[in-house]
């Protein structure tokens, strides 16, 4: 407890303190689930899901809805059943996107969603699945769509999930010899320094180790001999 | 040291000394794969997919290892593909992208709505308007904030220039690709065009910004307005130009006609997007699936293709150009007066008129450049524009703080790449140059 008496004890120690601390918004209002003025006909799903209800039954655990846009949350190992279902059965055909969230939170903390098309019936439906951190496999659906293929490398690239039966499992953009998952959210922003070693900049000189190494207060290591310094010099 | 692959005529020794892990895993990423013509033979059942094994002997030294690129004129930025050769045939292929990786999407996590829009001009830099507007209306429908009429006509006919332009680049470099180097100075001299028209409405020529959340920076000056009439008078004659030199050219048809050929059924499971889906029959073009903007207010036609080469393509993106004149030629007509932004405080910033001469004015103007947008708690929502090289869809999710949460890009140039890997096998080297320059992929875009 800081005594009041003391000017000094009221200056914060932690830089945290210091800042503007924003309320959050509130959630959104039940109007704004469908109301839009930018809501699709495309995106609203209501046959489909009824659908997936009656052929997986609790492996489709909720809906959610908001701009008139339905997201089914699904069970993570029932998902290349339900991508299967969806592309022989109800004629989602085009496979669009697919990417992780990382949630932060303790429990579940990644999600992974699926952004599939059908071009003979018009409608978008996104499907998510939640991945908790202790055990991120998640059935590849590169056998249904091969479309997924480099969006799931890129979800692995970016945060760590394993895809089980993936046929390429590749980082997408970083270098193999990188250790981490940057869209984690405990990854800094400006990066790791060290990690990502850069060509030489002479042509039998050493790797280029971190180009920015002092912004993150770290002094680079040189990529060239300097001469030796005089011991006895005060220098 | 990585230990390279040995198969025949391929000795690295330990030249891989910079991310040696990463070319390892390319390499053995060649050998292991199978070729598509090899998966669709034997998903016909013609055949088990053949064992990967290595190949002791090529008595006749046809096998060979090419990387082509990262820094390769004709890869349209730093695409790297690393393929195998027998002769002259692309065995299998491999490609290897990220040379242009900035992060985005995680600077994104870190920005305003309203400050990311910068970066947006950069991933696919060939047409910043589109990717700005398809920014903004995700933003908007994020926060559900509605955008004046005028606003949404500018925006319009700014992104139908922004395509035209592309297209001119890409038959520009297309051609030269195929040889013919002074088209290039064509096309360009109608970009050159359109940068005047940029200038003029945004003050910048390439990297434009203009559009904002909730409405556009400015209005349209007359000047300008007269340089869009005068740029679609002229332009059609230009295309008409251009198709009489190509359209009947025996060495264009013969380098573009049955190489890099999709069916439907292919373009559909390759997920490809853009005028690559529609050159192979696939009606799907967003301007028609999800209008937004006025796109179900004006007349115009989706071209599409059945053929699937890349002639096919090449016809189906002139069309597109003069579509893009018609539309933009209706959005002149039918614009109508009006505010160009949002009056509310809460979705758009003030005018500057505003700042300036008001207290409230400046408090808004500072309010909106420190917090900006709000979407509610928790809300998420996936906006998609029909861009020059495809869908090109933001996936918001909100955590009701004025920065998002977590921003995923849906890049056209990225998923026409995955499907290049396998157009590619099968086809020439010499076509390679072509089938690159026809799917036209940006690599801005692609690593975002």
């Amino acid at each position: 407890m800081p005594d009041p008496s003391d000017p000094r004890a009221s200056e914060p120690n932690d830089p945290e303190e210091l800042r503007f601390q924003y309320t959050p918004s509130d959630e959104p209002t039940p109007e704004q689930e469908i109301d839009n003025p930018h809501a699709k006909d495309t995106t609203r799903v209501p046959a489909v899901i009824d659908a997936l209800r009656t052929e997986f039954g609790d492996d489709i655990h909720d809906v959610e809805r908001y701009a008139n846009e339905d997201t089914v949350y699904v069970a993570k190992q029932r998902i290349q059943d339900i991508c299967r279902f969806l592309k022989e059965d109800e004629e989602f055909d085009y496979f669009v996107d697919l990417g992780g969230i990382d949630n932060f939170t303790d429990e579940d903390r990644y999600e992974v969603f699926y952004n599939i098309v059908s071009t003979e019936r018009q409608k978008r439906i996104r499907l998510k699945v939640r991945v908790d951190e202790a055990d991120m496999r998640v059935p590849s659906v590169t056998d249904i769509y091969r479309a997924a293929n480099w969006n799931e490398r890129e979800a692995y690239d970016m945060f760590g999930f394993e895809f089980v039966d993936h046929p390429d499992p590749r980082r997408m953009y970083m270098p193999e010899d990188f250790e981490y998952h940057p869209l984690r959210k405990e990854f800094p922003q400006l990066g790791v320094p060290g990690s990502l070693p850069l060509p030489p900049q002479t042509p039998d000189g050493d790797l280029t180790m971190d180009p920015f190494a002092a912004a993150h207060g770290s002094q680079p290591r040189k990529s060239y001999e300097e001469p030796p310094v005089d011991a006895d010099s005060d220098e | 040291m990585a230990q390279a692959p040995d198969f025949p005529g391929l000795d690295f020794g330990d030249r891989f000394r910079f991310w040696p892990k990463h070319n390892e895993k390319i390499y053995e990423r060649l050998e292991g794969k199978h070729a598509w013509l090899e998966e669709k033979q034997a998903a016909r059942g013609d055949g088990d997919l053949p064992v990967t094994e290595k190949v002791e002997k090529d008595p006749l030294e046809n096998e060979m290892i090419l990387n082509i690129g990262p820094q390769h004129p004709a890869t349209h930025g730093v695409l790297r593909c690393v393929v195998k050769l027998d002769g002259e045939t692309v065995e299998k292929s491999v490609l290897d992208i990220g040379y242009l990786h900035r992060g985005i999407e995680k600077l994104a996590e870190h920005k305003t709505y309203q400050e990311f829009m910068p970066y947006t001009d950069r991933m696919d830099y060939l047409a910043p308007y589109s990717n700005n507007v398809a920014w903004c209306l995700a933003v908007e429908k994020l926060a559900g904030i509605e955008v004046p009429d005028r606003a949404q006509w500018i925006r319009m006919i700014m992104s139908e220039l922004a395509r035209i332009s592309s297209h001119c680049l890409w038959l520009g470099v297309g051609m030269m690709d195929a040889g013919a180097v002074s088209g290039f100075i064509w096309t360009f001299q109608q970009r050159e065009e359109i940068y005047a028209i940029m200038d003029e409405v945004a003050g910048a020529r390439f990297t434009v910004s203009h559009s904002r959340i909730g409405g556009v920076a400015n209005d349209f000056s007359p000047r300008a307005i007269e340089m869009i009439e005068d740029f679609t008078d002229s332009f059609l004659d230009e295309v008409d130009g251009w198709e009489t030199l190509l359209n009947r050219n025996r060495i264009w048809v013969e380098r573009n006609r049955d190489v890099g050929r999709i069916t439907k059924e292919e373009a559909l499971e390759l997920g490809v997007t853009g005028p690559n889906l529609r050159g192979s029959g696939v009606p799907y073009d967003v301007r028609r699936f999800e209008p937004y903007l006025k796109y179900d207010e004006v007349d115009f036609t989706i071209p599409v293709r059945e053929e699937g080469d890349c002639l096919a393509r090449y016809f189906l993106r002139l069309d597109e150009m003069k579509q893009s004149v018609r539309i933009i030629k209706q959005c002149l007509d039918r614009m109508t007066e009006g505010p160009i932004r949002s009056d509310d405080a809460k979705e758009a910033y003030p005018s500057k008129e505003e700042v300036y001469y008001s207290m409230e004015g400046m408090i808004h103007d500072f309010m909106y450049t420190d917090v900006g947008t709000v979407p509610p708690k928790g809300a998420h929502s996936y906006h998609a524009v029909e861009g020059p090289k495809g869908e090109l869809g933001f996936y918001l999710t909100s955590d009701g703080t004025g920065r998002p949460w977590r921003v995923r890009i849906n890049a056209p140039s990225f998923t026409n790449l995955q499907a290049m890997e396998y157009i590619m096998e099968g086809s020439l080297v010499a076509d390679t140059v072509v089938i690159i320059g026809s799917l036209d992929p940006v690599m801005g875009e692609a690593d975002k």
